[in-house]
């Protein structure tokens, strides 16, 4: 198992060579040890070890940023050299320094020291998995369990040197009945958090209900989407729209309603880098990371920087840089985004729950419009799942369903960087498929 | 005890460059370059798949191969699945010839010729233009246990320009994009960042889509998307193989109306293009849907084996991710009909146009897709234009709905996703007119 720590040497080469060619100079390195196994119907098809290393270079000359990744530590001058280069043809920009080292008061939790990504552990999860989903009447079409375990080193040439350790065990099962799907997952940073029972009952659950499903005529009704549906509007919608660079570039919706009440009164986001599976002290520009208010009461409070952004428009980074950008660069992103608003029985009344939607990516990500078939969605009332619906499309704007929150659940689940509920949102149009 | 020997083992090495450069409002963001090494290493041992991928695989070298067999041969202990390959032709098609090879051309000429489009779309109206270029060159490698080996060059580039119009709070964008494998392609192109200008602005005044059943005319890009998402997907061999494809069992069926012919063709220069599958097969146009009957599925070695009615050469991999079934250029055939024929045909209903991308879900048999905008169609004729409109149904119902196939068929690149890897693909069709769609739009 190897780790950021046994290539320190190599940091600090790169560095030394940077700080002669550039007036700074930042290196990133990530590697990761991962194993995983693919389930193909009830049987293990494929079984997979990854073991991964990348090197990021950014270099600041009279405010060029330039940058380069590579997979090979063998070529960090070509890598160098490449961000140099690019840092010539970028467009200088108001730039006021890396930052310097500061010390961290809190700690983090993200490493499972007992979580060995071997085949023996996932062997014994997939065990567990598919013994899990025996009983129900549909069949197992596949599915896997992931064990990993990585680190990451930011160093700059003020002196920051910062590491992070974090491991993750995975777990997810498809199941089909005639032409009823149901999928489940788990992800967790423990290996003792998986919770593979839940993932096959509840996938064998989805695909066994939905079996009886029927249309629905179009009607307008109000929708309760679970966590896992709305994560996806509040991903590709809500989220590009409170960072700071579509803010200042012209191409957020949010961009000239800071302080203004625009969504729903007991709405509230917010991003805490310290709890959760993307919880770090540091973000990808070694800034310290900070709790960060972006929607209370619902109102808009703060949008997210990243360091670059931050200087160009006269902010202060608030520590949402992620390394999403193109060669491997900082963007402003979330570490551990939490959603919530009034807490409400929202299946009490009658609704329709969707479990998922087919084309969320396909929305107008700047109106916020969206138009998507939903997946294993059922009406409900009285908490109870009645008549589950075969196909239905549901069409809205995220932003005006944010003004018309009816309620939020008690529970709430984490789902990659968010941990939300499931929301339910009054009046919205759904086309039917009933003839 | 004898040691164990794999029953087969390969290896795919990709050694490569990625240029990217981005262009916002004006400034050059980034322009640079980052450098891929990665491998993958499979062999079969008594039962299924043992893999291992190596990043950083140029030091490898022979025992850094024979370590990672080895290892690839430990894994695949694990399964519990016998995958068996059945035999395939091998070789490799020449590369298509580079108009302009992209390599030759310094990364400060392209950024000008980026900014150069990245400027064209600042028309009155418009607050943000975004432009970025992407390109891909490396040497992929392969050898197997069985004696191939092939090693061939991939290039391929393009770039796409986004424009925000706003009017008094309310904004609208649109978006071109060309990819090509032919070479560099970025010179004279301000005319499609006015087009993606000009449709934002127009976007602006446009309604928003009604929703509810009703006649749709497929432009070709859109059209494309339908062949890839609700046909293509559903034709994959492994979909097949796990039951999750409501196309399983049918083979021989009349699937679609009769004017349909769905065809997967990776040997076509275009953005999809495979000179040789990412398992060493060789590759050719495979007709999955002719004249209505379902006459293919698309196959790997693997599935082939265990599945058949159908044709190797569709495996592909992005990088040195796991081969898996996948389309490459999709497109439905010409048929010839005329565009007033297919308007005609539509009478009342609405022409959809450019794609924002789709969705499947084979077992369901359930696609979604959204076009860029679209015009109602009244008596024949094309009148207002309208936003945010998209379409989804099942497949088998559907397929039979078109009625009408024009002969005006275009190709559009673009990009796949399936099981976490990302694959360049071309999708097109002609003109299609499709009777009682189901489309989505805000209005009741």
């Amino acid at each position: 198992m190897h780790n950021v720590t046994d290539y320190t040497d190599l940091v600090e080469t790169v560095l030394a060579k940077a700080a002669r060619e550039a007036d700074e100079a930042e290196v990133y390195l990530s590697v990761s040890d991962s194993v995983s196994l693919e389930l193909r119907r009830s049987q293990v098809g494929e079984a997979e070890k990854a073991v991964s290393w990348a090197m990021g270079i950014r270099t600041i000359t009279d405010g060029h940023i330039g940058a380069s990744l590579t997979e090979s530590p063998a070529r960090w001058e070509d890598c160098l050299r490449a961000a140099l280069a690019s840092g010539r043809i970028a467009d200088s920009q108001a730039w006021n320094g890396l930052p310097e080292p500061v010390q961290f008061s809190r700690e983090i939790d993200t490493f499972d020291s007992t979580l060995i990504p071997d085949a023996g552990t996932a062997t014994d999860l997939i065990t567990a998995l598919c013994n899990a989903a025996e009983g129900g009447e549909g069949e197992i079409a596949g599915g896997g369990v992931s064990l990993g375990r990585g680190s990451s080193l930011i160093a700059n040439t003020h002196g920051v040197f910062y590491t992070r350790e974090s491991t993750s065990a995975s777990a997810s099962l498809e199941v089909i009945n005639g032409t009823s799907t149901g999928y489940e997952f788990d992800h967790v940073t423990y290996l003792r958090d998986l919770n593979t029972e839940r993932v096959a009952k509840e996938a064998m659950f989805f695909a066994d209900y939905w079996a009886g499903a029927g249309d629905i005529e179009s009607c307008t009704a109000d929708i309760v989407l679970t966590p896992s549906a709305l994560s996806q509007l509040i991903g590709g919608i809500l989220m590009p729209a409170l960072s700071g660079r579509n803010v200042h570039a012209g191409r957020s919706h949010l961009a000239d309603k800071k302080g203004e009440p625009c969504m729903d009164s007991s709405f509230v986001l917010y991003d805490d880098p310290y709890v959760g599976k993307g919880a770090t002290r540091w973000d990808a520009d070694g800034v310290a990371t900070r709790k960060l208010d972006f929607i209370k009461d619902g109102t808009v409070q703060s949008f997210a920087y990243d360091l670059r952004t931050a200087y160009r428009y006269g902010e202060t980074s608030t520590g949402s840089a992620v390394r999403s950008g193109a060669g491997g660069a900082p963007a402003v992103g979330v570490h551990c985004l939490k959603l919530d608003a009034r807490r409400d029985n929202v299946r009490e009344e009658k609704a329709i729950c969707t479990h998922g939607l087919i084309g969320a990516h396909t929305a107008n990500t700047i109106t916020g419009d969206f138009s998507v078939e939903l997946s294993n969605a059922a009406w409900v009332e009285n908490g109870e799942y009645g008549a589950p619906i075969r196909s239905a499309m549901l069409s809205g704007n995220l932003f005006a369903m944010l003004a018309d929150i009816a309620g939020a659940g008690e529970e709430k689940r984490e789902l990659g960087r968010m941990t939300l509920p499931e929301v339910r949102f009054n009046n919205l149009h759904v086309i039917g498929k009933e003839q | 005890m004898a040691t164990e020997e794999p029953r087969y083992y390969d290896l795919r090495h990709l050694v490569g460059t990625s240029t990217h450069i981005e262009i916002e409002n004006g400034t050059i963001e980034a322009a640079g370059q980052s450098f891929a090494d990665s491998a993958i290493v499979r062999a079969l041992g008594s039962a299924g798949w043992g893999m291992v991928i190596i990043d950083n695989f140029s030091e490898a070298g022979d025992s850094g191969l024979k370590q990672a067999i080895a290892d690839a041969l430990a894994l695949s202990r694990a399964t519990g699945e016998r995958v068996e390959l059945a035999d395939v032709q091998t070789g490799v098609l020449p590369v298509p010839a580079i108009k302009e090879d992209p390599r030759e051309v310094s990364l400060e000429e392209k950024t000008q010729l980026l900014a150069s489009i990245e400027s064209a779309a600042r028309l009155p109206g418009i607050v943000n233009t975004r432009a970025h270029y992407v390109e891909s060159e490396g040497t992929f490698r392969f050898m197997d246990s069985s004696g191939n080996e092939y090693q061939y060059e991939s290039l391929r580039s393009g770039y796409s320009i986004l424009a925000v119009a706003e009017k008094g709070g309310e904004m609208q964008q649109a978006r071109e994009s060309e990819h090509s494998i032919t070479g560099l392609n970025m010179r004279h192109k301000e005319g499609k960042a006015r087009e993606a200008a000009e449709r934002a602005l127009l976007l602006l005044s446009a309604e928003p889509a009604r929703g509810g059943t009703m006649h749709a005319i497929l432009d070709p890009e859109l059209g494309g998307v339908f062949a890839h998402e609700a046909i293509g997907h559903a034709s994959e061999g492994d979909l097949v193989k796990e039951g999750v494809s409501v196309l399983k069992g049918m083979m021989g069926q009349q699937i679609a109306s009769p004017v349909v012919t769905v065809v997967d063709d990776p040997t076509l220069p275009e953005f999809g293009f495979m000179p040789v599958d990412a398992e060493g097969s060789a590759v050719k146009r495979t007709e999955i849907i002719r004249n209505g009957v379902l006459a293919n599925y698309l196959h790997s070695r693997e599935t082939l084996a265990v599945v058949g009615e159908g044709v190797a050469g569709h495996a592909r991999a992005d990088g040195s991710s796991f081969p898996i079934v996948r389309m490459s250029n999709t497109f439905i055939e010409n048929g010839d009909a005329t565009m007033d024929e297919i308007l005609e045909g539509c009478k009342t209903g609405i022409l959809l146009k450019g794609s924002r991308g789709g969705q499947v879900d084979p077992g369901r048999g359930v696609f979604q897709f959204n076009a860029e905008y679209g015009y109602l169609i009244v008596d024949g004729e094309q009148r207002g234009m309208v936003r945010d409109v998209s379409l989804s149904g099942d497949i088998l119902s559907t397929m039979h709905n078109i009625a009408l196939c024009g002969k005006d068929r275009k190709m559009t690149p673009g990009y796949c996703g399936k099981g976490g890897q990302s694959v360049p693909v071309t999708d097109g069709a002609p003109h299609l007119l499709l009777k009682n769609a189901v489309v989505g739009g805000r209005h009741a």
